[in-house]
């Protein structure tokens, strides 16, 4: 009685990867499309890239809560900030840039939302905020603790602030609805 | 020599690629997690999603035999992975894509084996 091995080996077929790889390019855009068409981006976070301006004509928000804390820039490993937490959001023409210097240049990246802007979860790590706001039920407290970003809060129930620019060093949100959304990398005049 | 008969029983490369888009997916919502803790985030579906991938390219690497299927969740994963990890800033969507097809594609073949004509000791020890 004769046995034969047959050896076999691992052999890619071109044929299934490109099919493959074209069909999983097809959904990833056709899902990337969908969001575009709803505007939706889920869990974004601008971290790391510090240091950068928010300005809006208008914002009106619900539950708010800020604390002091120590915060990573894009200059330092550890400044001071605050923290400022709104639930839900909606602004009036936002604008975010940040300017960057490319050999001697200061070019300036500029999102810009023509129509009104909904967030839900915000975070946002702030080193300056300079605005006409209004609160209902503010309220300042502190708390006795040993670590210090804990000793002080404040919070209300609503907040509204116009004519807002702020410096911020970290912006997360949980989802973001940016209808008529530009984005723009322009040369500007800086020193 | 044992290597490349190790390599070529297994899909080592679309594995490797599925691996590396799994660990570059965990890499979005893990620094999301270690800067800002919170609670009941949609990020938790990246963390989610990232682990799997890495998972399921280690496991290719164990059970070639379930390349295809493995490569069919390998895709449709790091396409979801969009959606609260940003897919590792899509890059770590279209690794991805390209191992999970490359997992599918890959198959066992028989191997043409180059036999050497018998010699004539062999062919009078057969006229026996």
């Amino acid at each position: 009685m004769e046995y034969s091995i047959q050896p076999v080996e691992g052999m890619t077929s071109k044929k299934v990867f490109w099919s493959a790889l074209g069909t999983g390019i097809l959904v990833l855009a056709l899902l990337l499309v969908s969001f575009g068409i709803s505007g939706v981006a889920y869990a974004v976070p601008i971290a790391g890239v510090g240091d950068f301006y928010v300005e809006f004509d208008k914002l009106e928000g619900n539950g708010y809560t800020f604390y002091p804390k120590m915060g990573e820039t894009s200059s330092e490993d550890l400044a001071p900030q605050g923290t400022n937490l709104i639930e839900t959001l909606t602004i009036n023409h936002l604008q975010l840039y940040k300017d960057f210097k490319v050999g001697g240049n200061w070019i300036r990246v500029k999102i810009t939302a023509s129509k009104p802007v909904q967030i839900t979860g915000l975070q946002h790590d702030a080193g300056l905020i300079e605005a006409d706001a209004k609160f209902q039920n503010l309220a300042l407290k502190e708390y006795h603790s040993d670590d210090w970003q804990k000793q002080f809060q404040q919070t209300s129930s609503k907040i509204t602030l116009e004519h807002a620019k702020l410096k911020t060093h970290y912006l997360f949100q949980k989802t973001i609805n940016m209808n008529g959304m530009r984005l723009t990398v322009e040369k500007i005049n800086k020193k | 020599m044992r290597f490349t008969k190790w390599r070529k029983s297994r899909p080592l490369g679309g594995s490797l690629m599925t691996i590396i888009s799994g660990l570059m997916i965990l890499w979005v919502p893990l620094n999301l997690y270690l800067s800002t803790f919170l609670p009941g985030s949609i990020a938790i579906i990246g963390l989610l999603f990232g682990g799997v991938l890495t998972l399921i390219g280690i496991v290719a690497l164990f059970f070639p035999h379930a390349s295809k299927i493995l490569g069919i969740f390998t895709i449709f994963l790091s396409i979801l992975s969009v959606i609260g990890a940003l897919g590792g800033f899509l890059f770590g969507t279209l690794f991805g894509i390209i191992g999970g097809a490359l997992l599918m594609a890959w198959r066992l073949t028989p191997v043409r084996v180059k036999v050497s004509p018998p010699t004539d000791m062999e062919k009078s020890a057969h006229t026996f």
